[in-house]
């Protein structure tokens, strides 16, 4: 029998009012390992690590720390015993020096003592020498990359003593080349001997530096601290979702010979893109892929106006035109926009299904007083908040107390409202559970059936392959490249990735 | 250096403060008199400390609504105090600072329990001590101030510099200190950068609301009290036209509302351009109600300076503005 593990947990159980979150779930974390915890959205990877970190009491169930028991009530309990968590958000005072940030916790306590900057700048620096960070302490946090932020982070919760280290998707804002940084680092920590728990959606990058995985699902451990090596792709996708991930079996549709509803030709914008081409037909789906900073997001935001076009030429159905604002995309352009931030740029969560549904469509509605009554919205909206299944008690519900896959069917019931001709949808499903996912590919495809000419940006190949009847492949702000989905994943895969490194 | 000395938050308005008094001087030599000197120190050191009140909690991205009723509440006890219970006026004053502090911690004891915003809990607030202050005065001033606090109020100590600038000064410098040098401060300014991460790292973001109202309950007080020594009457509508500046002066200085950006020496120089400029109004027989677009004017070139200056980094940074 080896060593003991750094940290066990046993017959970890939490419930909340109607869902047992975690159901006697088990972990074993060696010292000098790095340790995957996957799972889909909402399998109970986030209430494990705050289980783990004090923010939650445990219903029932053990933990034990270098085989002693640990029962953290509070977050210093945690940190104290050396565990130390990087989020997924920022958690950086950006005003802040970086020497500052990283030794945070000295600023609670004793309200009265001296902080001396010049101390915590020297401090600073062996922890920045550690991480081979190469940066003035004494700079504030807020001119930092968000790379560099990250490792401020990691920086902090070394300097705590931390021996297990929990990293929440911390690759999720990093582009490849940070990526790899990062791994670097991550590897050389684990060689000194520090545990490492690793969360992330990345499967590529799991298999890549991970040297043990567990796998949760609905709240269950689908498997339990067991050596990645030998473990495939689909295998892991298989424990996380149940089942081998499959392309629908929909036949690949070429509709480029249908009218051209929106092209894009030579465009630049102030944000960064170069010569962009792009045409969109009726009835067609048109994939951009790309990693994540390739501007996808930012040249559908230039399509719907809200930021200018510098070069170039935007055409609508053969016209050319200027599109100067989102609400002159919206209204004359019949242009809509699911965006991928749901919750900050997609709906008003505080408003009603009703409210978010007519947003669009309001000043349409009005009569010539200007005055809108309820019944004409509700007129107007019902059929497609009907026909999109949204399960809500009633349209007044606020849209903030419906699930993740319900909020984005209002906010693509919104745009059919709206009765809008060119959809732009962007990362249609981060944060939605794997059944309403599929449900909501069903309802893209169909949309396009419709006549829609619809552009998709999504970083989930699976869902691109699944969708698309075009892809454009965009690096840096650029298109490198097209090809028509030939719906055979591996090959389609390859050529993808082959276009984006080009 | 010559740009991080152009990009901190008190060189605009330090730059705008000696231009104005360059020019006013050049048109009105009689500007730069002891006795004009005298005047707008006073009311200078006044309205610094109403200012700063605000600041320390602007600084955890909070608003106090109740500073000029707090203010005004201590200033009629103070007055009150020495007319009628005869108080020798040391006691008064630690008596009506302590009024003001308490009446600061009631409202962040409420804002940190209860989670409802500052800006409510500080409008009804106001409402109250301004309610108590009107019941106990019926309106009408305390005339008995004694010839000590009266002195106090108007002497010069040396050449020009009355009394009334020591507190300001003392004050200023204590908060520098603080909110730079001392735990408490540096938690008072990562809860108002963010507050999560501050809560994170064992910082009690309720404490840190608590005490920073306190502070400025009990600042609200000073400039209570300097304002009786220097009218030489416990007016019960001091405070009344505190609230404009209250904001105005901080921001001037480069403060953000969201918390986490003030500056002390950014606030002192806000405070100092609106007295020159209610000076300069006066002192060329301008209208003075003319000061009020003049307070509007110098609040929105304030917050463009300093939206241009976060756009021009972002742009450096290569991320577009929101």
């Amino acid at each position: 029998m080896t060593a003991t593990p750094l940290f066990v947990a046993e017959g970890i159980t939490k419930s909340f009012p109607g869902v047992i979150a975690l159901d006697e779930v088990r972990l074993s974390l060696e010292a000098g390992s790095i340790h995957a915890l996957l799972g889909e959205n909402g399998a109970g990877k986030s209430t494990l690590i705050k289980a783990m970190t004090g923010v939650h009491p445990l219903d029932s169930g053990r933990m034990l720390l270098d085989g002693i028991e640990y029962r953290p009530k509070v977050t210093r309990e945690a940190t104290s015993r050396g565990i130390g968590v990087v989020h997924q958000e920022r958690n950086l005072v950006p005003r802040f020096s970086i020497a500052e940030n990283i030794f945070l916790e000295r600023l609670g306590g004793a309200p009265l003592r001296r902080v001396v900057h010049e101390k915590l700048i020297a401090d600073a620096r062996e922890w920045l020498d550690v991480l081979e960070i190469d940066a003035d302490p004494s700079l504030p946090v807020e001119r930092l990359s968000v790379a560099r932020m990250q490792l401020v982070e990691i920086a902090r919760a070394l300097s705590l003593g931390s021996r297990l280290l929990l990293l929440d998707e911390p690759t999720a804002s990093l582009t490849s080349h940070e990526t790899d940084a990062l791994f670097r680092i991550l590897r050389r920590l684990r060689d000194d001997g520090t545990g490492l728990m690793f969360v992330s959606h990345k499967l590529e990058e799991v298999q890549e530096i991970c040297d043990g995985v567990t796998v949760l699902r609905d709240g269950r451990n689908a498997c339990e601290s067991r050596a990645l090596a030998g473990l495939g792709r689909q295998d892991i996708v298989r424990l996380m979702i149940g089942r081998s991930e499959i392309i629908p079996d929909w036949e690949a549709r070429d509709r480029s010979d249908r009218e051209t509803v929106l092209e894009l030709e030579n465009v630049s914008t102030p944000l960064g893109h170069k010569g962009v081409d792009l045409a969109v037909h009726a009835g067609e789906i048109v994939g951009l892929y790309g990693l994540v900073g390739a501007g996808r997001s930012e040249l559908a935001k230039c399509i719907l106006g809200k930021y200018p076009i510098n070069e170039g030429r935007v055409s609508i159905r053969g016209e050319p035109v200027e599109i100067t604002s989102v609400a002159d995309a919206v209204r004359r352009h019949r242009i809509g926009y699911v965006s991928e931030d749901r919750k900050n740029e997609g709906l008003v969560l505080m408003h009603s299904v009703l409210d978010n549904v007519g947003a669009p469509i309001w000043r349409r509605l009005a009569n010539r007083f200007g005055l809108l009554g309820d019944g004409t919205v509700r007129a107007h909206t019902l059929p497609f908040i009907e026909k999109l299944e949204v399960r809500t008690p009633s349209l007044a519900q606020s849209v903030g107390n419906l699930s993740g896959g319900n909020q984005q069917k209002v906010s693509v019931a919104k745009w059919l409202a709206a009765e809008t001709a060119i959809l732009i949808v962007d990362e249609p499903s981060v944060g939605i559970d794997i059944k309403t996912k599929a449900y909501l590919h069903e309802l893209i495809r169909e949309l396009s059936d419709g006549g829609i000419a619809l552009i998709l940006i999504t970083s989930d190949m699976p869902e691109m392959i699944a969708l698309a009847d075009r892809i454009v492949v965009m690096n840096d702000y650029r298109v490198t490249g097209e090809i028509a989905n030939t719906r055979q994943y591996d090959a389609m895969s390859e050529q993808i990735m082959a276009l984006i490194q080009g | 250096m010559s740009g991080r000395l152009r990009d901190s938050d008190w060189f605009g308005p330090f730059l705008v403060t000696v231009l104005a008094v360059v020019t006013v001087t050049a048109f009105s030599p009689s500007f730069l008199s002891p006795f004009n000197v005298q005047i707008l120190l006073l009311a200078i050191s006044v309205n610094a400390m109403v200012a700063f009140s605000q600041m320390i909690i602007i600084a955890i991205g909070q608003m106090n609504l109740s500073v000029g009723a707090i203010g005004g509440l201590a200033a009629i006890a103070f007055g009150g105090m020495m007319e009628v219970w005869g108080l020798p006026w040391p006691l008064a004053a630690i008596v009506a600072l302590c009024i003001g502090l308490l009446a600061g911690l009631a409202n962040g004891v409420l804002v940190a329990m209860t989670g409802i915003s500052a800006f409510i809990i500080t409008l009804a607030s106001l409402s109250i001590y301004k309610g108590i202050n009107l019941g106990i005065t019926e309106a009408q001033p305390f005339y008995a101030i004694p010839q000590a606090v009266k002195s106090i109020g108007n002497d010069t100590m040396l050449g020009p510099l009355p009394w009334l600038v020591l507190p300001c000064i003392l004050v200023a410098v204590g908060l520098w200190y603080a909110l730079e040098r001392l735990s408490i401060g540096r938690a008072v300014l990562a809860v108002g950068g963010n507050a999560h991460a501050a809560e994170l790292s064992g910082i009690s973001v309720r404490r840190v609301t608590m005490i920073a109202h306190a502070v400025s309950g009990f600042l609200a007080a000073l400039a209570g009290i300097m304002l009786v020594a220097r009218l030489q009457i416990g007016q019960p509508t001091i405070g009344d036209d505190w609230l404009i500046l209250s904001f105005a002066a901080p921001v001037i200085g480069g403060a953000v509302l969201s918390g986490g950006r003030i500056s002390v020496a950014g606030t002192f120089f806000g405070v100092a351009l609106v007295a020159i400029f209610t000076q300069v109004l006066v002192l060329f027989d301008i209208d003075p109600f003319l000061v009020q677009i003049v307070l509007g004017a110098l609040i929105l070139w304030a917050v463009g300076i300093n939206r241009y200056r976060e756009v021009r980094a972002r742009r450096q940074l290569g991320v577009a503005a929101p």
